[in-house]
Parts: structure tokens; C-alpha cells; sequence
């Protein structure tokens, strides 16, 4: 345990030294937000609802960071480390798998919860945001949404070969979650098959989730969404370190 | 001999990258407390022979036993008691000195004391530097220090002195010397054979993945029948026919 806490202290440092994520996020997700902010102020969603704009966007707000640290940041993080041997310079030393991959996950999820907690605080502070529903159903499908995507990142790191094949698979999962996960075009306009399709990425059913906790609306089946990410979740990181590659 | 007395034993290793033979049946045998220098011209295989008894690469044929132990099966045993210089050891873009030395020290049951190894090897100064910013020689002392973390009963330096200046060269010498005699084994490579009379007590020369010579650097000048040991080594190692 005195190694986990001396490593995760040092790639933090390095990783904050670094810059990249503490903008893309910390920082980012807070711009869009002021800039909502300042559109919608507290105007209602929709005519005759009770929720405002702020309230609604809240939980895709918060998967900004969510799809930077897993989608981008771990993954590439870990295939730097390979691709410049430094994964190799570990190899050599009793430190596991499990364990390196286990303090590059930890530093992911403190960006993400220091994401979460600026966003809800500026939210609330300013636009009088508040959480309809229930505050540990939508931090639970918070944790949920980012464990899961977090753990994709994490088998990606994991096995690609080099910085540029995994920023490729990392392309490659990041924007149609973006587009189709239902963060930027509503999942209820999609074709029925297509539904299906998308609902097997952890974000689609993280944001539909995040979305109904917060405003307190219907969630409808709750156990399948959880059954898809934690399914998800187990087996990225199964394959995550099985698989692992140190050069 | 008996294997309790080695601390690397070689069997048979052979190893090919893509239909070219780079290890041909490779025995070693590196006793104890002793320093023992793996020699060749570059592509000889010397990289791959230390990398294969690390486990980091996977022989075609042969078995290894460092420290009476598979070092594929039982990694995270064996380097507690293994320390490793890289010949291309890199490091996280941003990091101090510091920073590494810590970060490799809490992985060891019982590190040695990183401060003091810098100030030995005089990189005691630079501890809040960023690693990229030393000198060469300053980087190289960097990496040794690293391999002698762990407070190692056998360590593995690749082209240790490369890049350092001659009183620095002494300096490193010295201290490896000190710590022969406390029981340190040594398994080292190198391109000067000034280095190697003065350090070891074995030598294994490599041409072209097949070891040509096994001894001591005095059985080395007889062999050959020359004066110099470096005239010695370019007649075993065949670099002279080739130049």
C-alpha cells in the first residue's frame, strides 16, 4: 500500500505538470457550463416542465470529463509509457500489472470527481441548480458511467501496441460515443435497431441515467442499464490486465 | 559447480528474429560476488542475452536461472534482490530526480538509501532537477543509481560507463569495486576494455550470437598471444578481420 500511495502521489504531480487534463477535465467542462449559464441562465427546459436547462445538462456536463480521462487520457498515458519504455524500466522491478494500471486508473477518477464537484457546486451557486431526485441515485449513476468508461480506456492502454494506435482506438470509441451515446443527438430519434446498438455503450446508458436521477424523472428499468456497464466494466479490466503489454 | 554459488546460470539459449540467429546456444555461468563482463561488437547479441536472462524477452530454446529462480515465473520475488540499468532507459517526460529515485524506491522491501547514492555518485545536487535537464554522464550516474535501489545482490548494467567523463569513469569503478567487496555480483557490458581489466574478474565474448571465449582477461592475452587485452579482445571477437 506504501508504494500505491508513493506512485499515485508522484504521476499525479506528473500528470497535473502536464497540464492536458487539468484543462480538457477541469476547465472545460466549467466553460460550457458558464457559457449555458450565461444562454439559459434558469429559463425552464421546456414550456410547462420544472426543471430548468442547467438542471437537465447537468449529468451530460459532468460525462466531459468522463469521456476525456477514459478516452483519451488513461489510455494514452499508459501507451506513452509503453511506447517510451518506461513500462519496460518497470518490468524490471517487483511493482505488477494490476498496480501500475490500478494508480493511472486512481488519478483518472480524482479528475473526474473534482469535475463533478466543481460543476454541481458552480451550478448550484450560480443558477440555483438543484438535483430533482435523489443526490445518491444520480452520484451511483455517476460512479457507475465512469468506472465503466474509464474501464474501456484502461483495456485500451492496456493492449494497444503504441501512442498512436491508441489514440486511434480512442478515436475510434470516443466519437461515435459521443454522436450516438444520446450526449449530443437524443437517443429517442434513433431507429429501433440502432437503439439497441447504442445501448450497449456504458455512456448511452450512463446519460440516460444521470439524466432521470437528477431531474427525479421515471428511470424505468434500472437493473439493465447497471447489468450493461458493470458487464462492461469487469470485463475491460479483465482483459486489461491479462492482456497487459509492457512494451 | 555447485548452483548455490551462481547467481546466473545459462543454458543452451538460442534466440532468432525473424530466421536470423542472434543467440546460438549460449552457456553462461556467473558466480557470486563476482564482476563478470559480457563482451562483443555491437549486434554481437549482448542486448538480447541480458534481456532474455531478464525475462523481458522470450528465448526460442534454452533455460536461465538467476538467482536460482525462472525470472518469467517468479518476477515480482526475484527483483527484490535484482537491480537493472537499461542501456535506453527512459523515463516520464516531466519528472525531477527526486521524483524517480522515490518513485523506483517504494517498490523494494527494503530500498537502499536513495540520497545518499547520489551524493555518491555526485548527482547529490541535482535531486530537484528534471531528469531531462542533467548532462549525459549526469543522466548515466542517474540510471545506475537506479539499479542500485533495491540494495541488489546482483546487478545488471549495460554499457555502464558510456558517456562519462575519465575521472567520473574512476569514480563509477571505485564504487562498483566497494561494493563487489560488500558481495554485490555484477553482470556488466561494455565497448571499453580498459574498464574491463580494471573490474572483471570473468569475461564471455560474444561474435555473432556464439560465445568465442570464457575466462579471465589473463587467460584472454594468452589465448590470443597478444600483449594488450584490447588487441586480445579484437582477435577473439573477430572485429579485427572485419575492419
Amino acid at each position: 500500500m506504501r508504494s500505491f500511495g508513493t506512485l499515485l502521489k508522484n504521476e499525479m504531480k506528473l500528470n497535473i505538470r502536464n497540464m492536458n487534463m487539468v484543462i480538457f477535465a477541469v476547465i472545460l467542462p466549467l466553460v460550457v457550463l458558464v457559457i449555458l449559464g450565461f444562454i439559459y441562465g434558469t429559463k425552464p427546459a421546456a414550456e410547462g416542465v420544472s426543471y430548468t436547462f442547467l438542471e437537465q445538462s447537468v449529468g451530460a456536463l459532468c460525462t466531459i470529463s468522463i469521456c476525456a480521462s477514459g478516452l483519451m487520457g488513461l489510455p494514452l498515458v499508459v501507451s506513452e509509457y509503453r511506447e517510451r519504455k518506461i513500462l519496460k524500466r518497470f518490468q524490471v522491478t517487483p511493482v505488477s500489472p494490476a498496480k501500475l494500471l490500478a494508480v493511472e486508473f486512481t488519478i483518472y477518477v480524482l479528475y473526474c470527481a473534482v469535475s463533478l464537484v466543481t460543476l454541481l457546486l458552480a451550478s448550484m451557486l450560480f443558477w440555483r441548480v438543484t438535483i430533482h431526485g435523489s443526490l445518491p441515485a444520480f452520484l451511483g449513476s455517476w460512479l457507475l458511467t465512469m468506472v465503466s468508461t474509464l474501464s474501456i480506456g484502461l483495456m485500451v492502454g492496456g493492449i494497444a501496441r503504441n501512442g498512436k494506435s491508441a489514440s486511434v482506438i480512442a478515436c475510434l470509441l470516443y466519437f461515435p460515443m459521443l454522436i450516438f451515446s444520446g450526449a449530443t443527438l437524443p437517443l429517442e430519434v434513433m431507429p429501433g435497431a440502432m437503439q439497441k446498438v447504442v445501448s450497449i455503450f456504458p455512456l448511452t446508458q450512463g446519460i440516460q441515467m444521470m439524466k432521470a436521477t437528477s431531474l427525479g424523472l421515471p428511470t424505468g428499468g434500472l437493473w439493465g442499464p447497471v447489468a450493461v456497464m458493470g458487464a462492461v466494466t469487469v470485463i475491460s479490466m479483465g482483459v486489461a490486465v491479462t492482456c497487459f503489454k509492457w512494451e | 559447480m555447485k548452483d548455490e554459488n551462481l547467481a546466473v546460470r545459462v543454458e543452451g539459449l538460442t534466440k532468432s528474429y525473424q530466421g536470423r540467429t542472434v543467440l546460438n546456444g549460449l552457456d553462461l555461468a556467473v558466480r557470486r560476488g563476482t564482476v563478470f563482463g559480457l563482451l562483443g561488437a555491437n549486434g554481437a547479441g549482448k542486448s538480447t542475452t541480458i534481456e532474455c536472462i531478464l525475462g523481458t524477452r522470450r528465448a526460442d530454446s534454452g533455460t536461465v536461472a538467476v538467482l536460482g529462480r525462472d525470472p518469467k515465473k517468479e518476477r515480482g520475488a526475484l527483483f527484490q534482490r535484482v537491480g537493472v540499468q537499461f542501456q535506453e532507459g527512459d523515463y516520464q517526460p516531466e519528472i525531477k530526480v527526486f521524483e524517480l529515485c522515490e518513485e523506483i524506491a517504494c517498490l523494494y522491501n527494503r530500498p537502499a538509501d536513495w540520497r545518499e547514492l547520489c551524493r555518491r555518485f555526485g548527482i547529490g545536487g541535482k535531486l530537484k532537477n528534471a531528469v531531462k535537464s542533467l548532462s549525459g554522464g549526469e543522466r548515466q550516474r542517474l540510471f545506475i543509481v537506479l539499479a542500485l535501489i533495491p540494495s541488489p545482490e546482483l546487478v545488471f548494467l549495460d554499457e555502464l560507463t558510456t558517456g562519462l567523463d575519465a575521472k567520473v569513469r574512476r569514480d563509477v569503478w571505485r564504487i562498483l569495486s566497494e561494493l563487489k567487496g560488500e558481495g554485490l555480483t555484477v553482470l556488466l557490458t561494455s565497448h571499453f576494455m580498459d574498464e574491463v581489466e580494471a573490474l572483471c574478474d570473468e569475461i564471455c565474448i560474444l561474435r555473432q550470437g556464439t560465445a568465442v571465449f570464457h575466462g579471465t582477461v589473463e587467460q584472454a592475452r594468452a589465448q590470443s598471444g597478444c600483449e594488450k587485452f584490447e588487441d586480445a579482445y579484437l582477435q577473439l571477437s573477430g572485429e579485427e578481420d572485419a575492419a
